[in-house]
């Protein structure tokens, strides 16, 4: 009979952790043959970013190399990777749930933690300078209307941005 | 166990012993090295051989290669034969169309034909050729080529890579067997013109020929069908269709032959200027799970060989080669990557995302990683060669279409009946298998394979006869229901439905082609099969002997065991003096495929407390399915045991190997301590 197991994931190695969060989906399948790499519109033009390595990284088990590293962040979601990878590896998705742990972990760009509260404190991601506003009608834009940003906040204290946002803070 | 084996004795039968036919002749199916190769050996060995190629020419795929790994020899070089032809010495290898080949009595080649249909019995093929017509008498012909100069119709030279034209009639290369032209059927003007027939001197022409049928009566057929290049054009962004400067290895392999169509000299298709950058990319649909899972394994090799014989006949050049990772395990092979090194042929660690091409100039460029100096790279090419992965062959499929579709594997070439011991056999008794049509393989590899099958149809068909048990299954045709369940179950094709005189039918065994696994039996849903030497009455018996004596304080258990790898791994477990408890009694089976249901459950009625099945590893059974069978039957009464208020885990199975005695003496041990906490199983006598 088989065993199953529940272990923690900590005892788990990392890219078994990374599977059960991509749902099944392994980047154990690598073999490093780099055409992600070529593929990449990022890594050509960033030498902080190559998705060949992140998978290496992160099939060697260095968690926090690749959690803390800005690489997983420089990602731009064009899929070109996953689209030609010849072992079917769902490397775009791996760096979704790279991001996802680091997250979690605090492991957040300042950049982002920036559009996280200003999200927050005034709906909209970034903040509209008295500049803007003046311009807008002679372009002949119309007035920005108010975010509501107390329904925004409803929302956003239902979901676990608000105790991301906490630890962040604690950090 | 001697009371068992004495209660078995009793309702044994006496097996007869049986005698079937076999031809002493023999089909190879393809016309390549290996096919060429098992022929030669087989007629050496006096049997009657027919070898059939579907191309007009003999040689395969070796001989458009030009050039072989490792023995840097021509590719259309064989081994003369051995069988007395004057003229020849048999001392060495030569050409095919002077190795004294064609001149074998017993060795009848047949070209430009397949096969239809393949009916009959191992030892008595009967199989249905179909050969279309070459419409150039090969007796006559004596290869003077003043046809060729007349023929007003022209086409791409397949045989050559596209790379020149070609006339209807024609020959691949003056050195091909037979050395005889033939007219393509599809473009030629036939009566229209007919301008060869007015100048071939010997009057070979003979336009009104047809196809014809011929049936041959054979003993064993060697199948010989080789593979094929895999179509490139899928992965579009390689380009292989758009742009002409993209070739294959195959193709570039035309090119560098002299007798080739650019008499050796590697061009760009486009300009047909020389190619003085060259850039090969391996593994393009091999390894790829989007198309090929399977490393082709020859593919490294081809590359470095092409690379280097452009290297040595134009030191000019650059040449590199794209990989993920270099294979070169044969003999001599590293020798080869050495060689290549050595000569100044780059490497390049990365597999290209895309070849592009420069709209101006009309040059490719390969964008690629080289992952070992973490830069990209844009590589301008001349020309860019990939190397594909290598598959199944037509031949190979057209064969799976008229019946021998079980025959294959997922991925679609010929499986051998054990990779490990049986290589060249298959499940079907009289069908032997080599060469490239089991997987793409070296020429070396190939000819070893070829020896092999000869010598394994040699032995079938030795004797002129095949002498056997009737250790079979047999099938009660009145109770037969005609479900269809045994025929499909049976991994060696013995169980056939064939219509009675009554208006339905029934299954019915070939005593010749059935290996007595049972497998069958327990599939039968009307309890319709019995095996001979194992039948449900000796089996009941044999239990019920087991079980009636318990000289231990402990509960009885029924440990049912196949012959193969689950007995034997039993056996090991005693040869080792291992302690497994002497309440745990042992009855073998020919294989757990063998039990059906209601026996777990008449073993509980019997006395057993508990139940262990033995079976090989689940894609070890030594009868392919047998043991994965067992594990539904046991998964099933599981279930019925849970109905009639028993614990499930009375009866649990086992898959071991012979070198796992110690695991079984555990899953005894196990199985005792266990039961015993379940305490005494109530009798089921009333159900």
């Amino acid at each position: 009979m088989k065993h199953e197991s529940k272990k923690e994931p900590s005892n788990l190695t990392f890219s078994e952790e990374l599977r059960q969060k991509m749902l099944g989906e392994t980047i154990n399948l690598c073999y490093q043959c780099g055409t992600c790499a070529s593929s990449c519109p990022v890594a050509k033009l960033d030498p902080r970013f190559n998705p060949r390595e992140v998978i290496k990284l992160a099939l060697l088990g260095e968690r926090e190399e690749v959690l803390s590293s800005e690489a997983i962040w420089l990602c731009c979601s064009c899929f070109n990777c996953d689209e030609r990878c010849p072992q079917r590896v769902a490397i775009a998705l791996a760096i979704y749930a790279l991001r996802n742990i680091a997250f979690k972990e605090g492991h957040i760009p300042k950049i982002y933690s920036e559009f996280a509260s200003a999200l927050s404190n005034d709906g909209r991601i970034v903040k509209i300078s008295k500049f803007v506003e003046k311009k807008r009608p002679t372009l002949g834009l119309p007035s920005l209307k108010p975010t509501g940003v107390e329904a925004l906040r409803k929302i956003l204290s239902t979901t676990a941005f608000e105790k991301l946002q906490q630890k962040e803070g604690e950090k | 166990m001697l009371l068992s084996a004495i209660e078995r004795a009793k309702l044994l039968e006496p097996i007869k012993k049986l005698e079937f036919p076999t031809l002493k002749s023999a089909l190879v199916i393809g016309g390549g090295i290996a096919g060429m190769q098992t022929a030669v050996d087989l007629a050496d060995l006096g049997f009657e051989v027919n070898l059939i190629e579907k191309e007009p020419f003999l040689g395969g795929l070796a001989a458009r290669a030009g050039r072989f790994f490792p023995t840097d020899d021509c590719a259309i070089c064989i081994q003369s034969p051995a069988s007395d032809v004057k003229t020849i010495t048999h001392t060495s290898r030569k050409c095919v169309y002077r190795s004294g080949f064609s001149e074998i009595q017993n060795l009848n080649i047949l070209t430009n034909s397949r096969v239809v249909a393949i009916e009959g019995a191992p030892g008595e093929y009967k199989v249905t050729i179909e050969k279309k017509p070459r419409y150039v008498n090969e007796l006559k012909c004596v290869a003077c080529d003043l046809c060729t100069a007349v023929c007003p119709v022209e086409a791409p030279d397949e045989y050559n890579a596209k790379l020149k034209k070609r006339k209807a009639i024609y020959i691949n290369l003056p050195n091909v067997h037979p050395p005889v032209y033939t007219i393509d059927g599809n473009i030629c003007k036939f009566q229209d013109c007919a301008k060869c027939v007015k100048v071939c001197p010997t009057k070979a022409i003979e336009l009104g020929q047809k196809s014809e049928r011929i049936t041959l009566n054979v003993g064993s057929i060697i199948v010989a069908t080789g593979f094929e290049e895999f179509d490139s054009s899928v992965i579009k962004e390689y380009h292989y269709d758009d742009y002409p400067d993209v070739i294959t290895n195959l193709e570039l392999a035309r090119m560098i032959d002299g007798f080739g169509p650019t008499s050796g000299e590697v061009i760009r298709p486009s300009n047909r200027k020389p190619a003085k950058k060259i850039v090969f990319i391996q593994c393009v649909g091999s390894r790829d799970r989007r198309w090929n899972e399977h490393c082709s394994s020859i593919c490294c090799m081809i590359s470095l060989k092409h690379a280097m014989l452009i290297k040595s006949a134009f030191p000019e050049a650059d040449v590199a080669i794209c990989y993920i990772d270099i294979r070169t395990t044969g003999r001599e092979h590293e020798d080869y990557y050495e060689r290549a090194r050595e000569m100044g042929i780059k490497f390049i660690k990365g597999r290209p995302t895309e070849i592009t091409r420069d709209s101006e100039t009309g040059k490719l460029i390969v964008d690629v990683e080289d992952a070992l100096l973490h830069r990209f790279l844009e590589v301008d090419a001349d020309l860019v060669v990939l190397a594909p992965a290598m598959i199944p062959s037509e031949g190979t499929k057209e064969l799976a279409q008229i019946g021998l579709e079980p025959l294959l594997d997922e991925d679609g070439f010929f499986k051998e009946y054990n990779a490990k011991l049986r290589p060249t056999e298959t499940t079907l008794k009289g069908l032997y298998i080599c060469g490239g049509a089991t997987f793409p393989k070296d020429a070396p590899t190939t000819s070893l394979h070829a020896h092999s099958a000869a010598l394994k149809a040699a032995k079938f068909m030795n004797n002129g006869k095949i002498i056997k048990d009737q250790r079979t299954a047999i099938i009660d045709e009145e109770y037969c229901g005609d479900c269809t369940f045994c025929p499909v179950t049976c991994p060696y094709g013995a169980i056939t439905i064939v219509p009675t005189n009554e208006e339905h039918s029934v299954a019915r065994v070939s005593d010749l082609m059935c290996e007595g696994c049972g497998i069958c039996v327990g599939t039968c849903p009307l309890n319709a099969i019995e095996l001979r030497h194992s039948r449900p009455n000796q089996m009941l018996a044999q239990m019920k002997a087991l079980m009636s004596i318990n000289g231990t304080s402990k509960p009885l258990v029924l440990a049912i065991c196949c012959s193969e790898c689950g007995g034997t791994a039993v056996d090991s477990s005693g040869m080792a003096m291992m302690q497994y408890p002497a309440n745990v009694r042992v009855m073998k089976v020919p294989c757990t495929g063998i039990l059906q249901v209601h026996q777990f459950l008449e073993a509980f009625k019997a006395g057993a407390q508990g139940v262990m099945v033995v079976a090989c590893k689940s894609d070890g059974c030594h009868y392919e399915m047998g043991s994965q069978n067992a594990e539904k039957k046991v998964e099933l009464a599981r279930v019925l045991l849970k109905e009639y208020g028993i614990e499930p885990e009375r009866l649990e199975m086992f898959n071991l190997v012979f070198i796992e005695g110690d695991k079984f003496a555990e899953a005894a041990r196990n199985m005792t301590g266990k039961l015993e906490k379940m305490g005494s199983l109530q009798s089921m006598g009333g159900s």
